[in-house]
């Protein structure tokens, strides 16, 4: 890990933002500062002091406990999106494919259609069916988001499994089954960590706007995306309300596209083979 | 009953015939040589006999391996042969090992297959076939990845994937085109060896006429997907009854005299 990290200043800059983020998360379980749901009216708008290191919103609420509170939303729906989108994303771009010619097209048809609905518009009509909730974000990112993975996967196992050494295994009698498990799959890997991480990216950015349209989580459990909804009334008289859920939301969402992009420069094939 | 008959072989994609009415047989313990230039339809008839064309290839005539036909026989069945009664030697000794997957398994492969062999014993039987494909060291090249290895090293493990259940027919397709003329010599040496060693039978494609008179006493000159004349090495030498022969002769002996300044290789 140290050798893949040095002179790899995406990896060590994605790998220090989503570090903090997690001890935020950690932090959270352990201490706030204040309770991030005690109201106190006489902080109203208190501005950024030893009191409140960030400051307070409009009924006084410390801003600094709830950047902390709210990273568990965050990234709870980013991990459970991603596991959903992977799990899916992956199976179904593999099983695309490997399947015969005729069955390929309109299963590709079908991933571009999911590809054009947009995480938004799924979970409006999955909020007014069951209600907004966690789950309905969860779902709804995690599907659009399984549909981008799935695409990316068929490109990258076609090709794979268009290689001589696929063809090769072939030769030696493997099985479809046998080919995804031991070729396919180790062959996709660092295609695959690319991807989760840019998913993570794009989740955290798709339950914050979720969030903040108030298709997420539902109030009060703090959320970066809801407390910038909130924000929004007071723009010009407080704009740091907006500015502190905004920093938040882009170290996640930066950090973990700059580890996407550190991967990919330690995978890349040019600069493997120098280490035999 | 012969090894092997092919009959009327024809492969096309659409309209284009890249193999057409190709015919000829190959007896148990007995050599082919598959000669033609680059494009002539030699890795496409290799590759009908694997039952492995692409799904975009349309294949008529017959193919019948110890007895059984392979035209028409299901992708199942037809992988029990692979790798066990038929093996297959490629082109590009690199590209054809996986990566990612250590050498050892990756010769483990067809034994696990089509053996039952656990890995440890797969992998048992990987160091004798590393030795016996004449790899020192096997047991830093069992845990070696293809990358670390030489390309003659890779088409020794090649042979040895190839040959692992041995097989009673052994399919060679350009194996030393992408080697150094001395490590080609050395490689062409070892399969001479082990083929008869093993009493398999052996298709052998080039598009170098020197290199399969090393290898077969018989060959098949193809051009344009038909297979223009059946003979014995030295007759073609000597009688070249086709004008594309007597052409491909005339290049290896261009070749033959640019290179014995330098002490004439094969
Ligand atoms: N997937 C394919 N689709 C269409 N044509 C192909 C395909 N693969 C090979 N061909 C054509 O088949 C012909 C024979 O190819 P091949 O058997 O590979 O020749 P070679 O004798 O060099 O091994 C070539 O003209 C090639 O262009
Ligand atoms: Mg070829």
């Amino acid at each position: 890990m140290r050798k893949a990290m040095k002179g790899n200043v995406s990896l060590i800059a994605g790998s220090i933002m989503v570090s903090i983020t997690f001890a935020l998360l950690i932090l959270s379980f352990i201490w706030t500062p204040y309770d991030p749901l005690a109201v106190n009216p006489e902080d109203s708008f208190a501005g950024v002091s030893m009191r409140h290191i960030l400051g307070a919103d409009k009924i006084g609420r410390d801003i600094l406990s709830q950047i902390i509170v709210g990273s568990r939303v965050t990234l709870f729906v980013a991990a459970l999106a991603v596991t959903v989108a992977m799990t899916l994303g992956v199976s179904a771009g593999i099983l695309i494919a490997v399947a015969s010619r005729r069955y390929q097209s309109p299963m590709i048809y079908a991933v571009n259609i999911a590809l054009a609905f947009p995480a938004a518009l799924l979970a409006i009509i999955l909020a007014a069916v069951y209600g907004a909730s966690t789950i309905t974000a969860v779902t709804a990112i995690g599907l659009a988001t399984a549909a981008a993975v799935a695409q990316v996967t068929r490109r990258t196992a076609h090709g794979i499994l268009a290689s001589d050494y696929v063809l090769a295994a072939h030769a030696s009698g493997a099985s479809t089954w046998r080919i995804i498990r031991k070729h396919v799959m180790p062959n996709l890997r660092a295609s695959l960590l690319i991807q989760a991480s840019a998913a993570v990216s794009v989740s955290v950015l798709a339950e914050s706007s979720l969030s903040y349209l108030g298709l997420g989580t539902p109030p009060p459990a703090p959320s970066w995306g809801r407390m910038l909804a909130g924000s929004q009334q007071y723009l010009f008289v407080n704009p740091l309300l907006a500015i502190w859920p905004g920093i938040a939301i882009v170290i996640v969402v930066l950090g973990f596209n700059l580890v996407g992009d550190g991967v990919r420069e330690v995978f890349d094939p040019t600069l493997r083979r120098s280490d035999s | 009953m012969s090894l092997l008959e092919v009959r009327d072989l024809t492969i096309s994609f659409g309209s284009k015939k890249v193999v057409d009415c190709i015919s000829f047989t190959l007896e148990k313990g007995a050599r082919i040589g598959l000669i033609g230039e680059s494009g002539s339809g030699k890795s496409m008839t290799s590759l009908a006999i694997m039952g492995l064309l692409p799904d975009t290839a349309t294949i008529s005539g017959s193919i019948t391996f110890e007895g059984q036909e392979l035209i028409g026989l299901s992708d199942r069945e037809h992988s029990r042969l692979r790798g066990n009664r038929i093996g297959m030697v490629f082109q590009e000794p690199l590209t054809a090992l996986n990566p990612l997957m250590r050498i050892g398994k990756q010769i483990a492969g067809p034994l696990m297959i089509h053996k039952g062999s656990s890995l440890k014993e797969g992998l048992k039987k990987a160091l004798e076939l590393c030795t016996k494909v004449g790899l020192p060291d096997p047991d830093r090249i069992l845990r070696a990845y293809p990358h670390q290895l030489s390309g003659g090293q890779r088409q020794r493990i090649g042979l040895a994937i190839a040959l692992a259940c041995e097989p009673a027919l052994l399919i060679a397709d350009e194996p030393t085109t992408a080697l150094d003329v001395t490590v080609q010599r050395e490689v062409l040496n070892l399969i001479n060896a082990l083929v008869d060693k093993e009493g398999s039978s052996l298709i052998f494609v080039t598009h170098d006429l020197p290199v399969v008179s090393a290898m077969t006493e018989n060959v098949a000159v193809m051009q344009l997907g038909k297979i223009v004349e059946n003979a014995s090495v030295a007759s073609l030498f000597h009688e070249p009854a086709h004008e594309y022969s007597r052409r491909l002769i005339s290049a290896a002996r261009l070749a033959e005299d640019s290179f014995s300044g330098k002490g004439g290789q094969l």
